[in-house]
């Protein structure tokens, strides 16, 4: 039954990692612009929601709890608000640039959001309220939370949500068109900007409703942001990078060590073990699981 | 190069370097010049650090890596073993280097986030090991007692002879750094980042050019790194965190990823400036963000990018060649052919590009390879110069087996070629583009160096636009700086791939009395290309490639009159349009 | 203490305040982690120096030392040696984080400097340094009261612990290691964690087919807190007595009381179990101040700097004299009476605390006066 229930818990935390991924993804197809201070949205999501929690406790009687998905969306708009931000002052200004710059003003983005967090909450942990609520429910012997449940489904939702608006709406077209040939895409008459500013800020909003479920399950705390930005880029460049299932699978393999193998070996080793996975799986498929092998067209 | 410029932007610098060391030597407290000192050990790093992500234009996440097994390697045997500064500094160098060999076969053939994540992976492995393996590194605590630098008798523990120390090494650092990075070099480099795909056609070796990157790189890491664990007495697995990784990365976008100005700016304002707003408690690095997003925004090319003097360290050469001088003729027998292909055949998933191709070219041969789109003219041409392998057959070039060759080396023995798409760097001038092949072409050929290049800039009639960068040239112009880059690496046997597509009609009469002054010389020619106006009078002889197969091969006439070429070729264009087929 | 003494001292340290005043003022720069990892500890501390500096006529700023020994020792450097002279500086508040400390005591020494911390890392008192004062029981005495807790009051049999791949979590393993071998309870499971390790199934299975029967945390703050829940969760109900980041409300705030029936902590103390008027003071006035609830991190530091205070007032204007001061006096501090024991340890007693269930205030159940002796 133990294997059962280390399976359901791999899965759960895959899940979140794909959640944290995916927006990551998302900004990736619309602009080729790498994110680095995704992570910190995270956060940012799961502070959006303590900060909520805090205000409507205030508006409700006492001893009322809120769920999660009275929070969410605020948490959405305040994470897509600061999706905006981040495109407005981290990409826009140099998307013509050197693609290196984006990396450290979207790290310097990160700086500012891990460390006003700091300050204004402090660096304790805060838990946020779960989605639909605590409890647990058994089924043959596996136990499985609410919460890690919820964590599943709106994973589902979202990566299939995005799945679908990249393969077969307009939207999505215009986002690739926009990715890879952003002057071919101006003269189709798509707005560059207005593309980029929507894949920001959907991007960083599904970061802050992966921070609101983070949150519960495993708290957060401002410092929290490097590791998990750390986590999706694995998770996004094994994967194969750009694409979403790889992502996914990604974030699965990553899980599958943390839970998996920790669980026969130690956790220092299974993480050890990861590192050597992906070195091997770079080894043998230079371009991620799911990548497109880079030919080169002479 | 305008003196007035140079001297209008080099003043401030001079200036502000002059403040600085005079700041350094009189007025800056202990704290202060702890602070520079720390600068200094960032400036090595950095300068390292140039090598693989600017000049390879890698993204390499193992700089802090390297670093670090620089740091452990003197913290451990410094506070275990009391082994002095002379032996511990060269091994911390040598052991970041040799991390670096180790992991290089494997790695450095990974592109882009492959490579980062293979960087980032081992650098996370390293890490895990200096936390959990306690005996021998101290786990998360590190290690204590880490004396300070001492040669014989004299002693740097802290203050100006620390200070002085550390820039000695980054001084010296620098030297090393211009000494590697001569300009032909630094040209290579330029190539293998603008146009991967060309970088054989160069006669660049890029797996050569990225290690030497890389080994430079994580030896400067490691001694920076060195100097670190003894102005901190310690030794923990900070030095070899992300953290690390990040401050590199940041100092060499801020700075700039060339030059030493760029590493010396970008690690003396990012060192200092959270010392600058230490003041704002818990906000002072909001501050630092706040400013360091602000100064990529407003200079993404690094902050020296404001300093840079005029663009090329050029100087033009004053003798102007004569066009025409070179023999082009194989090392090997005259009367055997150029190239001898024998039963070429490649699959490509479900499609056979190529099905039992023989070819051959003999010396001063013009031949045309037409075919309509998709018959596997490309292909053969990627065959030829090693880009791609045919799954049977036999193919040879002057004693050189092409079909295992890697591209480079068929470069170098002289099979050339051009691009369907002109592949030039867009920042190199059109003579740096040509010297660079010139200097990377292999022994055998009949190369004198720029001597050489400047032949083929004037073979090409490029000799008044030697200057210009090829960014800016107009594409008619590219195709022959392409030519002549393919000259300069004095080639038996030249591919060119469709020379007169998307060219007007007097751009391809040039291109085409080039050619023939080429084969005149002795240059063996294969043009492939279906535009008949552009072949008819330059080709000798014709083949003709349809789904793979070769179904003509002869003189131009016979070729032409050929049913089955007739019907493969001209089926698709009427033969009185010819000249829109370019496609 | 009675009336008597207190005002005295209020009227010493009054005296002590105009004097100074006229005189350059006396400083003691608090250098402290308050970004990074460890800023939740670390900001207790600085509330806890705070606290005591406020209004003392000392004048103090505070550093951050974010994480890495190369910060602290450029706070520590430019405390004393930029701007003011260094003669002003007669102590220095060092942060907790033991790798930091290691950096800064080859300084404090060429300085001459003493260092007043709370790090409990028990390698920084055995290096021979005599600038070094520790207001927290380092793990040589607070692991000595965790294990003999656990084996003494509970008769535990088949100890598993779990630690922290950081310099805290690794330093107090060793120690609590050596205590219950020496109680012939050996651990029967042991794994270190990283501080980013989010599902504990793993880790929790293993204890349990280890047949431990009660299981010893040595982590920071969130992870002791994903522990106890998820261990609840999965029907682990062995005792928990977890390390003294268990103690810190924040931790407790984490948690329902009812998830926390049966978990224990050790720690210098914990100031919200405390009913004695002063410590209710400080509590009061911490609380005023800072909008948080106190711990023993707090506490510790604000005892020490007491101390400093105490020298002071005592007449001590040199870096020399409260070196002398501290090394050879016995304070009486809120949280315990300190003393040195010739390396630097001033805190030599301990508490166990536990929760009832129903609250998240821990009762203090047992306390450890004097475990080394020394007082």
């Amino acid at each position: 039954m133990l294997g059962a229930q280390l399976a359901l818990n791999a899965v759960a935390l895959g899940a979140a990692y794909a959640l944290v991924a995916i927006g990551f993804v998302l900004v990736l197809n619309a602009t080729t612009a790498v994110n680095f201070a995704h992570g910190e949205s995270v956060v940012a999501g799961g502070f959006a929601a303590v900060a909520l929690t805090g205000a409507l406790a205030m508006l409700l009687p006492a001893g009322n709890a809120i769920p999660g998905i009275v929070l969410l969306p605020g948490v959405l708009l305040l994470t897509a608000l600061l999706g905006l931000a981040i495109a407005a002052l981290a990409y826009l200004p140099i998307r013509n640039r050197p693609p290196v710059s984006v990396f450290v003003t979207t790290i310097a983005f990160g700086i500012i959001v891990t460390n006003g967090l700091n300050a204004a909450f402090g660096a304790a942990p805060r838990a946020a309220p779960a989605l639909l609520g605590t409890g647990t429910i058994e089924f043959l012997g596996v136990t499985a939370s609410r919460q890690s449940l919820a964590i599943i489904a709106t994973a589902v939702v979202l990566i299939g949500a995005l799945a679908f608006v990249l393969q077969r709406t307009q939207l999505g077209r215009q986002f690739r068109a926009c990715a890879q040939d952003p002057e071919m895409a101006r003269a189709l008459g798509i707005r560059l900007t207005r593309i980029t500013l929507l894949a920001f800020a959907l991007g960083t909003a599904f970061a802050g409703a992966a921070g609101l479920l983070l949150a519960h399950q495993f708290f957060v705390t401002p410092s929290d942001g490097a590791g998990l930005i750390l986590k999706a880029y694995i998770a996004v460049v094994i994967g194969g990078w750009g694409s979403l299932r790889g992502a996914t699978i990604g974030a699965m393999l990553i899980a599958f060590f943390e839970v998996g193998v920790a669980s026969i070996s130690s956790q220092p080793l299974a993480e050890g073990l990861l590192y050597v996975a992906v070195l091997l799986v770079l080894l043998v498929r230079p371009d991620g699981i799911f990548g497109e092998p880079q030919r080169l067209r002479a | 190069m305008n003196p007035s410029t140079l001297t209008r932007h080099r003043w401030p610098l001079v200036a502000g370097a002059g403040a600085l060391v005079i700041y350094a030597l009189f007025f800056a407290s202990s704290y202060d010049q702890r602070i520079l000192t720390l600068s200094g050990i960032y400036v090595i790093m950095v300068l390292g650090y140039q090598f693989i992500f600017g000049h390879a234009g890698a993204l390499s996440l193992a700089q802090g890596a390297f670093f670090g097994v620089g740091a452990y390697v003197t913290g451990i045997l410094a506070s275990k073993f009391g082994t002095g500064f002379v032996l511990t500094f060269p091994l911390s160098v040598a052991g970041a280097s040799m991390l670096a060999l180790i992991v290089a076969v494997p790695v450095l053939r990974l592109a882009s986030h492959y490579f980062a994540l293979a960087t980032l992976a081992l650098s996370q492995l390293l890490l895990l090991i200096a936390v959990n393996w306690e005996a021998v590194t101290g786990g998360a605590n590190g290690l204590p007692g880490v004396p300070p630098i001492s040669i014989g008798d004299w002693q740097a523990t802290r203050g100006l002879p620390l200070l002085l120390f550390v820039w000695g090494l980054a001084v010296v650092a620098m030297l090393i750094a211009r000494w590697q990075l001569r300009p032909a070099r630094v040209a290579a480099f330029t190539v293998m980042r603008d146009t991967p795909l060309a970088v054989p056609a160069f006669g660049i070796d890029p797996g050569l050019l990225r290690l030497r990157a890389f080994l430079l790189s994580a030896a400067f890491g490691g001694a920076a790194g060195a100097l670190f664990v003894h102005t901190n007495r310690v030794v923990s697995p900070e030095t070899l965190g992300f953290g690390v990784m990040i401050t590199c990365l940041t100092m060499t976008v801020v700075g700039g990823r060339f030059g030493i100005l760029g590493a010396v700016i970008g690690a003396l304002l990012l060192t200092h400036l959270p010392e600058w707003f230490r003041g704002l408690d818990e906000y002072y690095l909001v501050a630092v963000g706040v400013l360091l997003l602000a100064m990529v925004v407003f200079a993404p090319d690094g902050l020296a990018s404001f300093f840079k003097f005029s663009g090329s360290t050029h100087t033009p050469i004053s003798t102007p060649a004569q066009p025409g001088s070179t023999e082009y003729a194989p090392p090997v027998a005259s009367g055997r052919p150029v190239l001898e292909a024998s039963n070429m055949s490649r699959r490509y998933g479900g499609v056979q590009a190529l099905d039992g191709v023989d070819l051959a070219l003999g010396a001063g041969e013009i031949v045309g390879l037409i075919g309509p789109n998709g018959a596997g003219k490309t292909t053969l041409a990627n065959i030829i110069t090693g880009i791609a392998r045919a799954d049977t057959g036999n193919i040879r070039s002057a004693g050189l087996d092409l079909a295992r060759a890697t591209p480079t080396a068929i470069a170098r023995h002289g099979v050339a070629r051009t691009f369907q798409t002109p592949q030039l760097p867009d920042g190199l001038t059109v003579r740096e583009a040509v010297e660079t092949a010139a200097a990377n072409a292999g022994d055998t050929a009949n190369v004198r160096g720029a001597a050489t290049a400047a032949e083929a800039i004037a073979t090409c009639d490029l000799s008044d636009i030697a200057d210009t960068r090829c960014g800016t040239l107009p594409h008619g112009l590219r195709r022959r700086v392409e030519i002549a880059r393919a000259l300069a690496g004095g080639p038996h046997l030249l591919v060119l791939d469709e020379p007169a597509a998307g060219l007007a009609p007097e751009e391809q009469a040039e291109i085409a009395q080039i050619l023939r002054t080429l084969a005149g010389s002795g240059l063996a020619i294969l043009v492939i290309d279906h535009n008949l106006e552009f072949l008819q009078p330059l080709a000798t002889r014709l083949a003709c490639l349809d789904a793979g197969r070769l179904i003509a091969d002869g003189p131009r006439d016979d070729v032409l009159a050929n049913d089955a070429v007739q019907a493969a070729y001209f089926g698709l264009v009427m033969p009185t349009s010819t000249s829109g087929v370019s496609a | 203490m009675s009336a008597l003494p207190r005002v005295f001292i209020v009227a010493t340290a009054l005296l002590a305040t105009l004097t100074a005043a006229a005189a350059e003022p006396l400083r003691i720069p608090v250098l402290v982690p308050i970004t990074g990892f460890l800023a939740l500890e670390g900001t207790s501390q600085r509330n806890g120096a705070e606290l005591a500096l406020r209004g003392s006529g000392v004048d103090f700023d505070v550093n951050d030392t974010a994480t890495s020994p190369e910060i602290a020792v450029n706070a520590f450097e430019r405390a004393l040696t930029s701007g003011r002279a260094r003669d002003d500086v007669i102590a220095v508040v060092a942060p907790m984080l033991g790798t930091q400390m290691l950096a800064l005591i080859p300084l404090a020494d060429e300085f001459n400097v003493p260092m007043v911390t709370v790090s409990g890392t028990a390698r920084i008192t055995e290096l021979g340094s005599a600038n070094v004062f520790r207001f927290f029981p380092g793990d040589v005495v607070v692991k000595a009261a965790h294990a003999r807790y656990a084996v003494e009051e509970l008769g535990v049999k088949r100890p598993a612990v779990i630690f922290q791949t950081t310099a805290y979590g690794q330093s107090g393993r060793a120690e609590l290691d050596r205590n219950l071998t020496a109680l012939g309870r050996p651990a029967v499971f042991a794994e270190g964690l990283d501080v980013s390790v989010k599902d504990m199934l793993p880790v929790l299975s293993k204890v349990r087919e280890s047949g431990a029967d009660a299981l010893l945390l040595h982590l920071h703050s969130g992870p002791t807190a994903l522990v106890v829940r998820q261990a609840r969760a999965m029907g682990l109900d062995i005792p928990i007595i977890a390390g003294s980041a268990m103690h810190q409300p924040e931790t407790a705030a984490l948690l329902a009381p009812s998830e926390l029936a049966g978990v224990c902590a050790e720690s210098g103390a914990s100031p919200i179990s405390e009913s004695d008027p002063a410590t209710r003071a400080f509590a009061d006035a911490y609380r005023t101040a800072f909008d948080r609830e106190p711990d023993a991190f707090a506490l510790g530091q604000y005892d020490g700097v007491q101390m400093l205070l105490a020298a002071v007032r005592a007449g001590a204007k040199s870096a020399a004299d409260i070196r002398a001061y501290l090394a050879s006096r016995r304070y009486r501090g809120l949280a315990m009476t300190y003393a040195s024991d010739g390396k630097g340890n001033m805190a030599h007693s301990a508490v166990i605390l536990c929760y009832s269930g129903d609250s998240r205030v821990p009762v203090i159940v047992k306390r450890y006066e004097n475990l080394t002796g020394i007082l």
